[in-house]
């Protein structure tokens, strides 16, 4: 059943992210259609969810939810990160409404967006039992526990090629550049705030690691995609081999859904990113919109996304089949994206403008894609 | 009708604790300022490390201003984890180079060497702190000044400052319901000397008018001392008073000799029996007369000493022969046998000779008038702790009902006593703190008991 419904939905968001893409590029952002969740019992609410992240991992969410709530009615729209951030950035400066909660994987642009005033804070036994690292003001709060790991392609790469930290994989794309060539894939920061924000705290966890990795990572001419969904596509479909900087709980799913992918913690360190979700201070219903954040964050909602949606929890819990680390936050390996206003530096215009110019010298005019 | 006055210690009470209230108040407020003043310096200072931090991350490279902002700034003004944080970078032409465009820069003349400027501002819609700081630039293709304003909003300070309040606000409670309590102590304590003035005038004698002379502090001297001129003045009244009286009877005595003398001598003209019984009839009045002229001159006189004249240790023994000698009237129309039961040596208590020989007197003079018919004894003994002189006669003696109203003025209804007589020798007893009692007849015969406390007991 949930493999059906997975497959069904992929092209569909693909095709879907793609259009958005072009939509974006033309310079509006747009998301796609709403998807609708109607009320279980009579209808007296509507609850407006907008987010970047996958319908597949929040629908055991949402659904639940609605056990809870069945007179609420859940519309889902999707959008990429970026995307996300400058229609509920241009909603906030208009003081529009853009739904009732944002979700969104690229949590510095939530804080941002909360630093400028656009949020509304959330106060339930359910927020104040977040760990203190995933919540800013009882506005931006963390709901997910997600390592960002490698995946490569198990039937492709051999054991021995197999990278557990980051130094390994950027000195594999050195050793065996035939063989990797064009067939690594990651996140193109420029489109991605997700992809940004993970490769800015790479730069900041070890700056000559970096530096190397992201040589290797133009030398061997790394393709760059939007999302991670498409690079998941391309590594199970086996024009991709290995996958860097991949969010662990869409990669998990894959494997859950029956593809022959391995999973890595690196074992130098491993970033954890906690998906924000937060409250616009124009949502129109609120009240549904704090519940919703609650539910996410209370022990029932963690649960759900531990077993179907994200299979990571706040305790480092890994799901079988993970190679690398076994408890990451026991091991130390684990470094949490703290939601504070130190991710304010990631949001800062110039600096990103200079790290994206870097990043695109390196990786992208140098590999004559 | 006087309105009723609230008590001093309740006057006392509300004003310190209005005092206090106002200089709690006073405190909490000084308090709320200071710890507003101390909340801003200690985050002040974070601030300006951002600021500093921030202007150390503009470079000129390759002819051109950049800025690359240090995570580390960020996370030192995340220290105040709840603060949002605004923050731009200007440079000499006054292009924003990063940052939010619409912070206003503080309009400020802060020399460059000087400490960065820090204000209070509103930055969309939120109370905030402003620091300022300046890099200046000499560099060939880039030149002047590069301003980097920090704004914080003040949710940290605000609660610090609240807490630091809180916690003075506490102490300041605590001493001032100590300060209460201890008012309430001292007030108690220092208003007790006017229940002992109080209780020392409640409790005194009505006959005493000698002054109060309870120790006082200072503050109620003045209360004391009138009440003192007051009963000096009482006093003075009643010494007037008995004055009067001794000089009224003092007055008639005269005359009274005279009468006698005149009724003596016509006594001695014959004249017819009915005549001669009236004259009889007449002596006697004159001499009843003379009798309770004599006694009101001695209760006059005992009333005069009893607190006026200070007491003095004295022979009991000598004041009985004195007495004796003085009281037994030398013609007597019966003759009445003489007892004296002394002991060998003197007897010492401590009283007004003059008064005590008059009381002896009376009790003696009482005996021989009203009872006695052959025998009269007089006894001193000495008790443990009190010294009593017996006064026992033969006669047919007072009825135990009548013992409690012969003592009083003009008491007893004898036909030729003037009801003084006991009633002077009660009241010096009762001055010198001693009592007068009756021993009822037996084979003896009746006694009058007189006691005084001993020597010994007095000097306890």
């Amino acid at each position: 059943m949930k493999l059906r419904t997975t497959l069904l939905h992929l092209p569909v968001v693909g095709l879907c992210l793609l259009w958005a893409l072009i939509l974006a590029m033309a310079g509006t952002a747009h998301a796609e259609v709403p998807k609708t969740f109607p009320a279980l019992q009579t209808e007296h609410e509507v609850l407006s969810v907008h987010a970047a992240t996958d319908l597949s991992a929040m629908e055991p969410l949402i659904r639940d939810f609605q056990i809870l709530n069945p007179n609420t009615r859940v519309e889902f729209t999707e959008y990429v990160t970026n995307d996300l951030y400058a229609a509920a950035a241009k909603a906030c400066q208009d003081g529009s409404a853009l739904g009732d909660v944002l979700l969104s994987s690229s949590v510095d642009q939530l804080v941002k967006l909360a630093n400028d005033g656009c949020a509304r804070d959330v106060r339930s036994p359910e927020t104040v039992m977040a760990p203190r690292w995933a919540n800013w003001r009882n506005e931006v709060f963390g709901f997910t526990f997600e390592p960002v790991v490698f995946v490569y392609n198990r039937e492709k790469v051999p054991a021995e090629d197999v990278p557990s930290t980051h130094l390994e994989l950027a000195d594999l794309l050195r050793l065996k550049p035939e063989a990797y060539r064009g067939r690594v894939g990651t996140y193109d920061i420029r489109q991605s705030g997700i992809g940004y924000l993970l490769a800015f705290n790479d730069s900041q966890q070890t700056t000559t690691t970096y530096g190397r990795l992201l040589e290797s990572l133009g030398r061997a001419q790394a393709v760059v995609r939007c999302c991670t969904g498409e690079i998941l596509d391309e590594l199970e479909a086996g024009r991709i081999l290995i996958g860097y900087n991949m969010l662990a709980s869409y990669a998990y799913a894959r494997v859950r859904a029956g593809a022959d992918l391995g999973i890595v913690m690196p074992a130098d360190y491993t970033l954890v990113l906690s998906r924000g979700a937060m409250v616009p201070s124009q949502a129109r219903n609120a009240n549904a919109a704090a519940r919703f954040v609650s539910y996410l964050l209370s022990a029932r909602g963690q649960e759900v996304a531990q077993r179907d949606g994200f299979f990571f929890g706040f305790g480092g819990e890994t799901p079988p089949g993970i190679e690398g680390a076994s408890s990451i936050v026991q091991t130390g390996v684990a470094r949490p994206i703290t939601i504070s206003p130190a991710l304010l530096a990631v949001q800062d215009d110039e600096r990103r403008r200079r790290f994206i110019a870097d990043w695109s010298r390196s990786l992208v005019e140098m590999s004559p894609e | 009708m006087a309105r009723r006055e609230p008590s001093l210690s309740t006057r006392l009470i509300v004003l310190i604790s209005v005092v206090l209230t106002l200089g709690a108040a006073a405190l909490t407020t000084a308090a709320w300022y200071y710890a507003r003043a101390a909340a801003n310096e200690a985050y002040d200072r974070l601030l300006v490390g951002a600021a500093y931090q921030m202007a150390e991350a503009v470079n000129v490279q390759g002819g051109t201003l950049t800025v690359e902002l240090p995570v580390s700034a960020f996370e030192l003004l995340a220290l105040s984890d709840r603060d949002r944080i605004f923050y731009k970078i200007v440079d000499a032409r006054g292009r924003t180079l990063t940052g939010y465009g619409n912070l206003a820069t503080p309009e400020s003349d802060a020399p460059a060497l000087g400490s960065p400027d820090v204000q209070d501002g509103k930055f969309k819609g939120a109370a905030v702190r402003v620091a300022k700081t300046a890099r200046y630039f000499s560099d060939p293709s880039v030149q002047g000044r590069v301003d980097v304003v920090v704004a914080q909003t003040t949710e940290a300070r605000t609660a610090l400052a609240r807490e630091l309040t809180l916690r003075a606000v506490a102490l300041i409670a605590a001493m001032s319901a100590l300060a209460l309590g201890g008012a309430v102590f001292a007030i108690r304590y220092a208003l007790r000397p006017i229940g002992r003035v109080g209780a020392a005038l409640r409790d005194r004698d009505p006959h005493d008018v000698t002054p109060v002379t309870v120790s006082t502090p200072r503050e109620l001297r003045p209360f004391v001392s009138a009440t003192n001129e007051f009963i000096a003045r009482l006093r003075s009244r009643m010494d007037l008073m008995q004055q009067f009286i001794a000089d009224a009877a003092h007055q008639i005595r005269t005359p009274l000799t005279a009468l006698k003398a005149q009724v003596e001598l016509l006594s001695r003209q014959t004249m017819d029996p009915q005549g001669r019984q009236h004259l009889r009839r007449v002596q006697e009045r004159v001499d009843q007369l003379s009798r309770l002229a004599n006694q009101l001159l001695s209760h006059a006189m005992v009333n005069h000493r009893a607190g006026a004249v200070p007491l003095e240790p004295v022979d009991v023994v000598e004041i009985v022969r004195r007495a004796i000698r003085e009281a037994v009237p030398d013609t007597l129309d019966r003759d009445i046998l003489t007892a004296l039961e002394l002991p060998p040596l003197p007897v010492e208590v401590i009283a007004d000779a003059i008064s005590l020989k008059e009381a002896v007197k009376n009790v003696i003079d009482n005996a021989v008038r009203h009872g006695a018919a052959t025998q009269l004894t007089l006894r001193v003994r000495e008790q443990p702790g009190m010294v009593e002189i017996e006064v026992e006669d033969d006669g047919p003696g007072i009825p135990p009902e009548l013992w409690s109203q012969v003592t009083e003025r003009f008491g007893s209804s004898s036909p030729n006593g003037s009801g003084l007589g006991l009633s002077i020798a009660a009241d010096v007893l009762t001055a010198h703190g001693g009592n007068l009692n009756f021993r009822d007849r037996n084979e003896d015969g009746f006694a009058v008991i007189m006691r005084l406390p001993s020597r010994m007991r007095q000097n306890r």
